[in-house]
């Protein structure tokens, strides 16, 4: 597998060769900020048309087709429509909160994406409590939506806000077990280092067979529940909310919050292909020698994008089919299902470790 | 439903998740049933009982069949049909009512057909023209006889009409 | 056949109406409605239906005092007189005493006079008011002084520290415009008052001045997905005023297109009830089934939604060749893909804990509240106007009424799932064997009913529609009046909705299935 570390490395000498360390690094982040920011909006744009597209496929429709060849630049004119759209400004809002809420929407999704291991060597936060991080920035997003509500001063901004507090810090439990599942079976807290061993060891889901398999189904409740999607989208629930917390918002402004929901989306994707899917690490077989040469020899972000995207097939499929949870149901379903079933799953992760019962 | 311990109703719920699942996938592999308009516009076939606009049929010398009798307007629960007619002598010296402006209200009209079945002379029918978006409301006022033309010749000599006793019975 | 009305003195109203209940079992309130018989004054017109027994009973009072005609409620005796006397109350100013909320229901509330009196001149003092609308958080209550004059008093709706929501009038899951002041408490439904009339067209009144065969265009703008019912429940009332018999021919096509219609209309129900749980993919999956029924629709009447298809003593165009074929590839076509939607949406456990045991409502509420339909049999009530009263071929083919004794929304869901299977049971019989005939009965182009008063319900998609009218034996109606099926499912949300969640509300209203135009009328 090749190790994207050592072209980071030559880059960094390069630029050291030619001027002092700190001149480095500074033109390094600035390329750091470009790329992160190209790739957000690359993303943002593949997912909108891709879970349009999608969306229209499991509702017997052919989806946007008008725009552009099968519809390609349809989210181009979206954007560029929401651009010109006037931002509106309400009496009796809290201004400049209600203007810095989809910032923190943005700032949430922003670092938490930074924690994506891309490529073997390839990853732009990656120290030894990446987990820990992962899970207090993705919290930051919970504020942007309550700013967001509270300061519309409108009445279904409000309860959407209300409800997704409780919707998102519940949700936030779960994430965190299994997570801590996942933590167990490997020893670390450290992107990289959890890939890495899932390279070397074979991919978590296989390797902690039963635990790993419940806490991956759990993770994907719970993550899509972080997303806000259906069947957890009860923050925006259109049909009793009409938009929930981003009613009040126009223009680009919403635009942010749907732009973060998407790479939230992707973000909970790539979290997933991450920790139980093995990252950027290719499929291997025990005993196919040229099967496994002709994996390794795929690079390693396009595998981790493909299990990434595989993971957002799967949460669209889920959107698409059920319908929405009532609040009360969806708190049950959180605290009295999953959290007691990934506390145990945790005891059952740590006998299995314990007594070396791992594939 | 009956009563489910927790286990048995995790069991339930995910069974019938799976169910909804499979279903929603097969669809996603099936035909799409979306109609491409205007693609399709040539393979869009109305059936001529449709009613999109009315119109008042001329034949190849521009001459229609109305005799401006006024039935359809009475007939029209909406006051989209507009009659002008004016009264004209003829050859033999008989005063007779003739056609000078038949409008018609789109915008009103609420395509009942009370006017076509209440016109006795079949002078008008209602086309499968569906096009009919205009940016003024004032276009949707159409004037139904052609400029310039004129009543058709009847093969047989024309009794003056008694509207009441040739309406058809057909409402 | 005319309606056999007792009158009876307004003093001597609320006696009687309280007998009729306790006695005679007439515990079914079918319509109440306003009249102005000019000279002899302003009264109301009940009509009265034992939901065991299934006798009627029709009475009526009058006043004749126009400037303060005051006659005494029934809404204590049955809840949906409630709104019933509101509506008679706009229209022609008659104050109930003892209602304890008489305001208007569809005008404004700074409307100036009441539009269904024959003197009354709407355009006159109502000018096209371009301020918003008052809406006011009080009611009033007209009650008699021991000493016999006329008193008020205020009752509040909402206090000024309730948290009160609008849902509505623009809203995605009112299907209209139908607005809703939602009283909350946190995610809890306290109180729900619905304010009416935003698309209120005043159909009774434009009726009054059309011909008989003009006014059946208004029918099926009504409640748009029981167009065909409606339009039907209208020619047969005045088939039936002009003791005019329809070929057999007639009544199956009749009956099959009330049947096909209400197929379609529970398609969209369906689609409608799955959209506003938030399950939007099924949403389209009876759209695509409800897309053959328009072809069909389309082929035959030229028409997709409003039809205009049934005519006094008749149809207005014979069925095509290709019709019975067309329909059974449908039903086929619908039975196949049946099993879909219970499976993605119906069978589902979060659509099943979304919709049982919520917003119950009792065998005694909707009988009281007069919640007809698949939503009233959901309580066990047998209120199918096919088998209580029928009419067409409804009492030659074989159904089953279906009755559920739940009450909650799964139960109104179910009942509409099986009525289309029933529905095509219906159509199924009927197609092979139309009898040949004329599609048209021969009738004098000038229709005059005779003077008197008549009466005809049908089964529609969503409860039973009734056309009421009165006729002095001119080309046009004195009075029209619509029993619509909507008002009193929109009067029980109250009762439904009560102490369940927000977004409940959304589901039971969804379930309730109503079309605002045919409340508004």
């Amino acid at each position: 597998m090749f190790d994207f570390s050592i072209v980071t490395k030559w880059f960094h000498s390069l630029l050291t060769g030619v001027m002092p360390e700190w001149a480095a690094i500074g033109i390094e982040c600035f390329i750091v900020l470009l790329f992160i920011i190209l790739l957000y909006a690359i993303l943002a744009i593949a997912l909108i048309y891709g879970e349009r597209k999608i969306c229209a496929f499991f509702q017997c429709r052919i989806g946007p087709n008008r725009v552009g060849k099968w519809g390609l630049l349809q989210v181009f004119a979206d954007v560029f429509k929401m651009l010109t759209k006037e931002i509106i400004k309400m009496r009796q809002s809290d201004r400049f909160l209600h203007d810095m809420a989809p910032y923190f929407m943005l700032l949430a999704s922003f670092l938490t994406f930074a924690c994506i291991p891309w490529n073997k060597g390839l990853a732009i936060l990656d120290f030894n409590i990446g987990v820990f991080f992962f899970i207090a920035v993705s919290g930051i997003g919970i504020v942007g939506i309550l700013l967001a509500g509270w300061s519309s001063r409108s009445k279904y901004p409000m309860i959407g806000a209300m409800r997704s507090g409780a919707q998102l810090v519940s949700y936030e439990l779960s994430i965190g077990m299994t997570m801590l599942t996942v933590i167990l079976l490997n020893g670390t807290m450290q992107f990289s280092e959890i890939v890495q061993q899932q390279a070397d060891f074979g991919w978590n889901i296989i390797r902690g067979h039963v635990p790993a398999i419940i806490a991956f189904i759990i993770y994907l409740i719970a993550g899509n529940a972080e997303c806000n999607r259906g069947p957890f989208d009860l923050p925006e629930a259109e049909s009793e909310l009409t938009a929930g917390y981003h009613t009040e918002y126009s223009g680009m402004h919403f635009g942010f919050f749907y732009l973060a929901e998407y790479l939230n989306l992707f973000i909970c994707g790539a979290m997933a292909a991450t920790i139980f899917l093995g990252g950027w690490a290719p499929i291997y077989f025990p005993g196919w020698e040229g099967f496994n040469h002709v994996m390794s020899l795929i690079p390693g972000f396009i595998w981790f994008f493909a299990k990434a995207f595989f993971v957002v097939f799967l949460l669209m499929w889920i959107r698409w089919t059920f319908p929405r949870l009532r609040i009360d149901q969806l708190l049950s379903l959180e605290w009295k299902y999953l959290m007691p079933i990934s506390m145990l799953n945790i005891l059952l992760m740590a006998l299995v470790v314990c007594f070396g019962l791992t594939l | 439903m009956e009563e489910r311990n927790y286990i048995q109703g995790i069991l339930h719920a995910s069974k019938t998740l799976l169910v909804g699942l499979k279903t929603s996938i097969k669809i996603f592999f099936e035909h799409h049933e979306t109609e491409q308009y205007p693609e399709n516009r040539d393979t869009l076939i109305f059936s001529d009982r449709n009613r999109f606009c009315l119109e008042m049929p001329h034949n190849e010398k521009n001459q229609y069949k109305c005799i401006a009798c006024g039935l359809c307007q009475m007939a029209c629960p909406n006051d989209s049909i507009h009659i002008t007619s004016e009264m004209v002598e003829t050859e033999d010296g008989k005063k007779k009512k003739q056609l000078v402006k038949y409008e018609y209200n789109l915008g009103q009209c609420m395509f009942c057909n009370l006017c076509v079945t209440a016109c006795p002379h079949d002078a008008i029918q209602f086309n499968q023209e569906f096009e009919n978006a205009v940016f003024d409301k004032k276009k949707l006022i159409l004037t139904l006889n052609h400029p310039g033309s004129t009543l058709a010749e009847k093969p047989r000599p024309v009794v003056t009409p008694k509207p009441l006793e040739t309406l058809k019975t057909a409402e | 056949m005319t309606l056999e009305i007792t009158t009876i003195a307004p003093a001597e109203l609320h006696a009687e109406m309280l007998r009729l209940k306790e006695e005679r079992k007439m515990d079914y309130l079918r319509n109440l409605i306003g009249m102005d018989w000019g000279e002899e004054g302003l009264g109301v017109i009940y009509m009265l239906e034992s939901s065991e027994t299934g006798e009627t009973a029709n009475l009526k009072t009058l006043t004749a005092d126009r400037e303060n005609p005051c006659i005494p409620t029934v809404s204590d005796i049955w809840d949906i007189a409630n709104i019933y006397e509101r509506e008679v109350f706009d229209y022609f100013g008659i104050k109930f005493l003892n209602n304890p909320d008489m305001r208007r229901l569809f005008l404004r509330e700074d409307w100036v006079g009441y539009p269904l009196r024959k003197d009354d001149k709407p355009e006159q003092e109502n000018p096209l008011r371009m301020d918003d609308e008052p809406l006011a958080d009080t009611t009033t209550e007209y009650f008699l002084r021991e000493d016999g004059t006329l008193a008020s008093r205020q009752h509040t709706i909402f206090a000024p520290e309730d948290y009160v929501v609008n849902v509505g009038p623009q809203h995605p899951s009112t299907h209209g415009v139908l607005h809703m002041r939602v009283k909350l408490d946190g995610e809890t439904v306290r109180k729900i008052e619905p304010v009416l009339g935003y698309i209120h067209r005043g159909i009774e009144k434009i009726s009054e001045s059309l011909t008989y065969p003009q006014m059946l265009a208004m029918t099926d703008r009504l409640d748009y997905l029981s167009a065909m019912q409606n339009r039907h429940a209208m020619c047969m009332c005045i088939e039936k005023a002009m003791e005019l018999e329809v070929t057999p021919r007639i009544q199956y096509i009749r009956t099959i297109m009330d049947e096909l219609q209400r197929i379609a209309s529970h398609l969209i129900y369906y689609a409608c009830m799955t959209m506003d749980t938030g399950a939007l993919t099924a949403f389209f999956y009876t759209f695509r089934e409800r897309e053959m029924l328009c072809k069909i629709f389309e082929d035959n009447f030229g028409g997709r939604l409003i039809m205009n298809y049934n005519t006094i003593g008749g149809v207005q165009y014979d069925i095509l060749p290709d019709f019975a074929r067309q329909v059974k590839e449908f039903c086929q076509a619908l039975r196949k893909r049946f099993h879909e939607y219970q499976d993605i949406y119906t069978t589902n456990i979060i659509a099943q804990q979304r919709m049982i045991g919520v917003g119950t409502l009792s065998l005694d509420e909707v009988i009281s509240r007069g919640v007809t339909g698949p939503s009233g049999r959901a309580s066990g009530w047998h209120n199918d106007v096919r088998k209580r009263h029928p009419y067409a071929l409804y009492d030659q083919v074989e159904f089953n009424e279906i009755i559920r004794t739940e009450g909650d929304t799964n139960a109104r869901h179910w009942n509409r799932m099986d009525e289309i299977l029933e529905s095509l049971h219906i159509v199924e019989q009927l197609i092979d064997n139309i009898p040949e005939g004329e599609y048209q009965v021969k009738r004098k182009p000038i229709i005059k009913l005779p003077e008197g008063d008549f009466y005809q319900a049908v089964e529609s998609s969503r409860g039973e529609f009734g056309v009421f009218i009165e006729s002095k034996g001119d080309k046009s109606p004195y009075r029209v009046h619509f029993r619509s099926n909507g008002l009193p499912l929109v009067g029980a949300m109250d009762a439904a909705c009560r102490d369940q969640k927000f977004a409940d509300l959304i589901a039971i209203g969804a379930s309730m299935d109503f079309v605002i135009p045919d409340i508004d009328r």
